[in-house]
């Protein structure tokens, strides 16, 4: 793991977003996430969570505010460099369903590979070697060369989560990926990440309204309201009414 | 309601005016067209099947035109749909690779063979070409189109590692387009077989020549073999079109 370069692994400070001129999805954020954290952030569907996310992991640039990743300013323009070392996982994982899970996962590994050999689908041995071995950490290395339309919800999953350690990340950024599967086989991927992010020492901002999971795997939570934090503590302390209740 | 019949009559009334202006309500005229037709219809039966052997090989000319032109066209028009796709470039590559898209597409391809046969002489060449860059407007566009229709989320999780826009059209533009991709190829092989068997009437190969013979000369009924030759070809294209669609495009619908 690299060293920090500042004491935070993102650092907002009033963030303001807005999709339409009238209408902010973001209003005024501030946070801080230390290296290593496994954050959740909870919020009602429609709060400004994904939105968040977005601009927190530089997909989306914010109006006004400022954001530090990885102890990078970015909300001036994400710097290249960075894109690698910072992972991001859709709601809907974001995998091309017509190519095997293998090829799905080297696609973690087209940001160091420039040259023409990718575009053959030619990747070096040792990336190939390194996807081969993230699908065995996931327990699935057996459908590699399965499509991704042939896999059931779990292992699309795990082939995604396959595909951002594949990158190397440093900290990665994940919108409710767990949200189409039962509460024992979500707990199953979130629990696997866990461990590797914990072995691997990345960083987790993870969305995601399943109070049980947050209750058993959070660290720290925030709960966004209205496109603003609202509440910000410990993860096992939090109840389904408290998310309802605490006032925007 | 008023407002409704009166928007409804005057666009019947235009359309009224249209036609008797295009000659739709010359009675005489049309009578006599149709007594021409009847002429016609039996000087073509039976067809003559003795220029079998001669149309048989304009046929294969023209469906090797056909062919080839399309595909082509089709490669030439797989890069310049993605330099026209919003999700990929900015609006200066955009714009320039519409406008070349729009020009090609604009010239009908019988007009492209006048052109191809005056700088490339006679013959199914000139044909070939017509029909290429006829193709590369049109595809050219569906595919722009097709292209940015590519779930965003996908394109956001794989330009979030880092990946360039070679790799992007490479990893997750094609791939998740190649079915109607290669639907609309099927269909401009289609189309293009339609239309290469007109381009000989201007001299540049393929069926279309020994058309425009058979009607300068009234061989009707050595016409009627070529129609009928034509009429096979588009009738199995049409069925193995089909077939590839049910059996190789939607296996992972």
């Amino acid at each position: 793991m690299e060293m920090p370069e500042s004491g935070w692994a993102v650092k907002a400070e009033d963030l303001w977003f807005a999709y339409h001129s009238d209408l902010w999805a973001v209003k005024g954020v501030g946070l801080t996430v230390p290296w290593g954290a496994f954050l959740m952030v909870l919020g009602p569907s429609g709060a400004g969570k994904t939105t968040l996310l977005k601009l927190l992991s530089g997909l989306l640039r914010p109006c006004q505010g400022r954001v530090e990743l990885l102890g990078h300013a970015t909300d001036n323009g994400f710097p290249p460099k960075l894109r690698p070392r910072v992972g991001y996982i859709p709601q809907q994982l974001g995998l091309v369903r017509s190519m095997t899970a293998l090829e799905n996962v080297l696609m973690g590994a087209l940001g160091r590979q420039r040259g023409l050999g990718p575009l053959f689908g030619l990747f070096p041995n040792r990336e190939m070697e390194r996807a081969k071995e993230c699908l065995a950490l996931l327990g699935i290395a057996h459908k590699a060369r399965a499509k991704v339309y042939q896999l059931s919800g779990g292992e699309r999953q795990r082939v995604a989560i396959a595909r951002t350690l594949l990158q190397g990340p440093a900290i990665v950024f994940a919108d409710e990926f767990v949200s189409d599967l039962d509460l024992p086989r979500a707990a199953e991927v979130i629990g696997e990440m866990r461990d590797i992010g914990s072995s691997e020492g990345i960083t987790f901002v993870i969305n995601m309204h399943e109070i049980p999971l947050v209750q058993q795997f959070g660290d720290d939570i925030i709960i966004v309201r209205d496109g603003m934090i609202v509440h910000r503590g410990v993860a096992r302390d939090v109840t389904w009414s408290m998310l309802q209740e605490v006032p925007a | 309601m008023r407002r409704d019949l009166l928007l409804g009559g005057s666009i019947a009334l235009l359309l009224g005016l249209v036609l008797a202006q295009l000659g739709f309500f010359d009675l005489a005229r049309l009578s006599k067209g149709t007594a021409n037709l009847v002429i016609f219809s039996r000087e073509t039966v039976p067809p003559d099947l003795g220029v079998l052997p001669l149309a048989g090989r304009a046929l294969l000319e023209t469906v090797q035109m056909a062919v080839a032109g399309t595909l082509l066209g089709f490669l030439l028009a797989l890069p310049l749909g993605l330099l026209g796709a919003r999700s990929l470039f900015p609006p200066v590559v955009i714009a320039l690779a519409r406008f070349v898209g729009a020009a090609l597409r604009a010239v009908p391809s019988l007009l492209w063979a006048v052109l191809f046969v005056i700088v490339v002489g006679l013959g199914p060449l000139a044909g070939s070409l017509a029909l290429a860059l006829y193709t590369v407007g049109y595809l050219s566009k569906l595919f722009a189109e097709l292209f940015e229709g590519v779930d965003p989320e996908i394109m956001e999780a794989v330009r979030g590692v880092g990946a360039s826009r070679p790799q992007l059209a490479r990893f997750v533009v094609w791939p998740e387009s190649a079915n109607g991709a290669l639907s609309q190829l099927l269909f401009m092989l289609e189309y293009n077989i339609r239309a290469s068997s007109i381009l000989g009437f201007v001299g540049a190969g393929g069926i279309g020549f020994y058309m425009q013979v058979y009607m300068q000369t009234l061989e009707y009924q050595r016409l009627a073999t070529l129609l009928l030759l034509i009429l096979a070809v588009v009738l199995f294209m049409d069925i193995f079109s089909a077939w590839v669609r049910k059996h190789y495009l939607l296996a992972f619908k």
